[in-house]
């Protein structure tokens, strides 16, 4: 891959050479806050359940969390609206450079942040560098924890291992996770339309957290393709980024106040 | 007392003792070391040099080959389909535990030998349409009984193919045409890619 020396460095630039893959806009307008989306990624992702004990120390494990603060000096408070935080697979991300084993790469095929797990060996210098906070780390083997099982027969069973998904990793401890805009599905998409020699479609498939939604808050798709309904959600006036001042080039719009 | 302990081992009968503990040693990391390579005890004595032999395809019994990522193990209905019409299947002692599981009603529990980590999301699609062989990977059938990987399966080997298969040389575009070029420039970034296989 050839880099142009032109486009580095200059903060408009970047933005001009990183126009990103995958994409997703989040219509906080008409989200209501169900956490549908917080369960449906759980399934999906095989996301441990922590416990009591860890959940207190802060180590919970969400990929998508619902976001809300307040507005305004007590007594006049005032809900802001609810805001679906997760990874922004952000073009020019700052977990990915502070990675010192490189198991935070950027995929130059599908231009999404990777982690990958059996390269990690947990420093968790990315969650600290991330301005999103959206990165959880492992601190135990949440899957095997003894508490979960049950003992049949003098062996420990698991039935809560029935319901993981084959198409994503189970977790050891150690390493760091975050949200993959369900990586197994667009290569699961992609592997069908190619068996089928054609193009991956607009709206064919999309990730757990839009396709639980029931509000249709969440969209997902390219945003490289204009036509796609994603892309011309993200280009509406009242779409805005996080922390776009940070220059991490998000991939996810927020639509707000319409 | 350490003094002493080396004045013994440079004596003649020392001398002896260390040579015969560094052998031992070295046999059993030996044994260790072949234990890991043999095939493991399957359920009955599968002979794939029989069954291709006989001209069955691979594809009849691990079917999944062709549509995604399991190649799948055969139920032991897949065996009886075949087995019933075959007179020799009620006598042959070699074939007993099948007949025995399946009036019993029970199935195979067969294991896997070609198996990739957790981690390592391997779909066979897109090999065997790349025009791969089963051979090419999983070794000649027509050799082995029970199935034994040739080569070690890691990210090393797979990639090595992954780069060969995309390198811009004479063998992959023999006319140097620069849309060819393209292409291979293409598949290699997704070959090489963490997030093909790891996620």
């Amino acid at each position: 891959m050839t880099v142009d020396l032109n486009l580095v460095g200059a903060k408009g630039a970047i933005a001009e050479a990183a126009a990103g893959k995958w994409g997703m806009t989040i219509d906080q307008d008409i989200c209501t806050g169900c956490q549908a989306c917080v369960a449906a990624c759980a399934m999906e992702n095989n996301i441990a359940f922590v416990g009591e004990e860890d959940a207190g120390y802060g180590r919970t494990q969400h990929w998508i969390r619902i976001e809300r603060f307040w507005d305004g000096e007590y007594p006049h408070v005032q809900a802001t609206p609810f805001q679906p935080m997760l990874c922004q697979q952000c073009g020019h991300a700052p977990c990915e450079p502070v990675c010192p084993v490189f198991a935070t790469p950027h995929s130059p095929a599908e231009d999404l942040n990777l982690q990958v797990y059996n390269r990690c060996v947990g420093t968790r210098y990315c969650a600290n560098n991330c301005p999103y906070q959206v990165r959880s780390f492992n601190w135990r083997d949440y899957h095997t924890v003894p508490e979960l099982g049950n003992m049949v027969n003098g062996a420990l069973i698991f039935p809560l291992h029935n319901q993981l998904n084959p198409d994503v990793t189970v977790r050891r401890r150690g390493v760091m996770e975050k949200c993959t805009f369900c990586i197994q599905r667009i290569h699961k998409a992609q592997d069908k339309a190619k068996s089928e020699g054609r193009e991956v479609e607009d709206g064919e498939f999309t990730t757990a957290c839009a396709q639980a939604c029931p509000a249709s808050a969440i969209t997902f798709g390219r945003v490289d393709h204009p036509e796609s309904l994603v892309s011309q959600l993200a280009h509406q006036e009242r779409g805005v980024k996080h922390l776009e001042e940070l220059n991490t080039l998000p991939r996810v719009t927020y639509l707000k106040e319409g | 007392m350490i003094r002493k302990f080396f004045e013994w081992v440079l004596s003649p009968m020392g001398r002896i003792a260390v040579v015969i503990t560094v052998m031992s040693l070295f046999s059993l990391a030996a044994y260790g070391v072949y234990q890991t390579q043999q095939p493991p005890e399957q359920p009955i004595q599968f002979t794939h040099k029989l069954h291709v032999g006989l001209g069955i395809q691979c594809l009849y019994c691990h079917p999944g080959a062709l549509r995604g990522p399991s190649p799948g193990l055969p139920t032991i209905n897949k065996c009886w389909g075949c087995h019933q019409q075959i007179a020799k299947t009620q006598t042959s002692p070699l074939l007993k535990p099948m007949v025995d599981a399946m009036n019993a009603g029970v199935g195979f529990m067969w294991v896997p030998v070609a198996q990739v980590p957790d981690f390592v999301h391997f779909t066979h699609r897109p090999h065997v349409a790349a025009g791969l062989n089963c051979e090419n990977c999983h070794g000649d059938m027509t050799k082995v009984t029970i199935a034994e990987n040739p080569q070690v399966m890691n990210m090393g080997w797979c990639l090595n193919c992954h780069k060969s298969r995309t390198e811009d040389n004479f063998q992959n575009n023999p006319t140097g045409d620069a849309g060819v070029s393209a292409q291979l420039e293409k598949k290699r970034t997704k070959l090489t890619d963490c997030g093909t296989c790891h996620y």
